[in-house]
């Protein structure tokens, strides 16, 4: 009983640390219960449920907020929806907080109010991280990309053979053994940030060998499990390890890898948690690859991904809650020949189910395939071959959303997709032997070690 | 006698009444807001994408364009309903001052006027009690104070209907004490909303202007 007690006081004044001016608005009157945002949530789209719509989960949430700050609070609690935070109703936060939303932002796009319930449901995680109910395997990855820092002599050593032996096979594929995978390069223009596994540092290799870059690559990954709990402390730390090596590098620019959550945290949050200033700008790879395209550095023809129609995914994280939208269409337009969009896209793409951490949560695993359904059937609709998308977790959804729908299609990254289109610069264009995409490119580098975008 | 003590009243609930309760809800308000604004608010520090201005812009006149969000242009008729009932509470509300200060231009036709956007938002406030009756989604996020605020509201605007319409000493009473007492009942209820909501429109665009998601070029296809 005690101790239920220390958790639910431990709950409120997590709740009161985050309670700011956006969270104060969030959690009032504001949402009228109008229910406009119900059928753009992927989760009720694929359920019909109206216990999984944005409006339900946020209001486990504040009917708590309400308890502490509606003025008819202490009177008429039931009347305007107040009620006391209790054991059982944080078992509801879990579910609604970690396995029935992705933070995907739709819904706020859609609330003719504004209501930011992706913030509210963002807290929820926060407030059960610091009262440790969320999932132990998010703490775990975060803690172990905090490890990694703290005990990199031992990561190092294996890091450096990883990389050395990618290298040869970078040069063995560009044809020149003079082709790097630079690391550890001070005043290099570019610190790139990959994900664990080849699969994102062999096609951006090969990007940067072709643009000609000055690069040098991390030795820690984007991706960053603090956010998925909310952690400020965690998220910061994770985030630090790569900002410290920027400036130890002292690189113009950190360019984040395929990955969504790495990419909108370091870009648009991670700046707030420092008091000072960066000295260098981060952009994705998307930023850049294209940047590569329209300034000619590298050359592309679309004929050696022949035969294949593509169809791009939005992932929340790039586009709707990182800016990122004409930048990988542009970069395709030059790869492929056949590019569908699915309806609706950019702003409103609907989640594909694995955002949020969900693709590590192995519990929630029949929830995700089924949240992915609206995804899976949009998909279809095109009638695409490929499916590129530019965030690991999204990919790995969609490769398990390929197989439980039966799509048929093949999930690739895109910068897997732009190498294949690459035409080396010593060839003359047009003159080169084109490579066999007979449905859709290689795969080799897409099998995905964990998904972690 | 009595037609005499009848316009005191009348007079009474007119102005006295209306005055008192029209204070406490801007005393009211300005509770609320600087309750909100008291709160840390964490800044947007990233260099820009987009612009915050355009972006705050956009924001608030999304209100207006039915078709830059999906769920309004999946549900084209929801977005009507809640013009016509909006146009209709404006009036309703407008009428409060109108009538008692400047009696002079409510004409027979543009009260009639005004009596028929209130009527609409009367009858678009049925529908939504109704959807929320009958709707298991809405149902399950309801509280009280839904269906007191929406039934009151319906209250409100039938009084102004009959008022506007007849002229009558009685409806306008009954009117104007209806308003009051809608005026001490709106800060502790959901029909406040419109406080927050030009904090939460100003927040969206903030960053998501920043952010280059609003600029139209950026909008779905």
């Amino acid at each position: 009983m005690n101790e239920e007690k220390n958790i639910i006081q431990k709950a409120e004044e997590e709740l009161k640390k985050r309670y700011t001016r956006n969270m104060a608005v969030a959690s009032s009157n504001l949402c009228v219960h109008c229910g406009m945002c119900i059928d753009q949530c992927h989760y009720h789209m694929a359920t019909g449920d109206p216990k999984v719509s944005p409006v339900a989960k946020a209001e486990h949430i504040r009917k708590v907020m309400k308890k502490e700050h509606d003025w008819l609070r202490r009177i008429f609690p039931r009347w305007v929806g107040a009620g006391e935070l209790t054991e059982e109703g944080l078992d509801r936060w879990v579910d609604a907080a970690f396995r029935d939303c992705t933070l995907c932002q739709r819904c706020i796009v859609n609330c003719p109010m504004g209501v930011d319930t992706p913030l509210v449901m963002a807290t929820a995680r926060g407030v059960l991280n610091a009262i440790g109910k969320s999932p132990e395997i998010l703490r775990e990855l975060a803690d172990a990309a905090i490890s990694r820092e703290e005990n990199m002599e031992f990561f190092k050593e294996f890091y450096l053979e990883q990389i050395k032996s990618m290298e040869e096979e970078l040069q063995a594929k560009v044809g020149d053994p003079k082709a790097r995978i630079p690391i550890e390069v001070k005043g290099a223009q570019i610190l790139y940030v990959p994900l664990s596994g080849a699969h994102t540092i062999m096609p951006e290799s090969e990007i940067f060998y072709h643009a000609g870059a000055s690069w040098t690559i991390s030795m820690f990954e984007a991706s960053n499990y603090g956010v998925f709990l909310q952690d400020p402390v965690r998220a910061k730390r994770i985030t630090e390890r790569i900002v410290k090596e920027a400036e130890r590098l002292d690189v113009e620019e950190v360019v984040i890898t395929e990955c969504g959550h790495a990419y909108a945290t370091s870009r648009w949050e991670a700046p707030k948690w420092f008091d000072r200033p960066w000295k260098f700008k981060v952009r994705s790879i998307l930023e850049v690859m294209d940047e590569y395209i329209r300034l000619g550095r590298v050359r592309l023809d679309p004929s050696r991904n022949k035969g294949i129609s593509v169809t791009y995914h939005d992932s929340c994280n790039l586009g709707r809650n990182g800016g990122l939208f004409e930048e990988p269409r542009r970069i395709l337009r030059a790869c492929v020949k056949d590019l569908r969009e699915m309806t609706p896209n950019r702003r409103q793409s609907i989640c594909c189910g694995g955002g949020g951490g969900l693709v590590a949560l192995a519990d929630y695993d029949d929830a995700r395939l089924k949240a992915g359904e609206p995804k899976a059937r949009q998909i279809r609709a095109t009638g695409a071959d490929t499916v590129v998308a530019s965030c690991d977790n999204c990919r790995h959804q969609l490769g398990q959303l390929n197989e439980h729908y039966k799509l048929n299609v093949n999930v690739v990254g895109l910068a897997e997709l732009m190498v294949n289109a690459i035409v080396p610069k010593k060839i003359p264009l047009g003159t080169e032997k084109t490579w066999a995409v007979s449905n859709g490119p290689s795969l080799e580098m897409s099998q995905v070690s964990g998904a972690q975008g | 006698m009595g037609a005499a003590m009848e316009d005191s009243f009348l007079r009474f609930v007119k102005f006295d009444l209306q005055i008192v309760a029209l204070s406490w809800l801007v005393l009211a308000y300005l509770i609320k807001i600087y309750q909100i604004l008291r709160l840390p608010h964490p800044r947007e520090v990233a260099p820009r994408k987009g612009s915050q201005e355009l972006g705050v812009i956009y924001s608030y006149a999304s209100l207006f364009f039915p078709w830059s969000m999906e769920s309004t242009r999946h549900h084209l008729w929801r977005w009507f309903e809640f013009a016509i009932y909006h146009l209709g509470a404006g009036a309703a509300i407008l009428a409060t001052f109108t009538i008692p200060f400047a009696p002079s231009i409510m004409t027979r036709h543009i009260r009639l006027a005004m009596a028929v956007l209130v009527a609409g938002a009367f009858v678009m406030g049925i529908l939504k009690l109704w959807r929320r009756i009958l709707s298991p989604d809405l149902r399950v996020v309801s509280t009280p104070d839904d269906y007191f605020s929406l039934a009151g509201v319906e209250v409100f605007f039938l009084f102004t209907v009959m008022a506007l319409a007849t002229g009558s000493s009685g409806w306008m009473k009954a009117y104007f004490i209806t308003t009051a007492a809608f005026l001490f009942y709106v800060p502790f209820s959901k029909i406040s909303h419109y406080v927050q909501w030009f904090f939460a429109r100003a927040f969206f665009g903030l960053r998501f202007g920043r952010r280059g998601i609003l600029t139209p070029k950026r909008a779905e296809s």
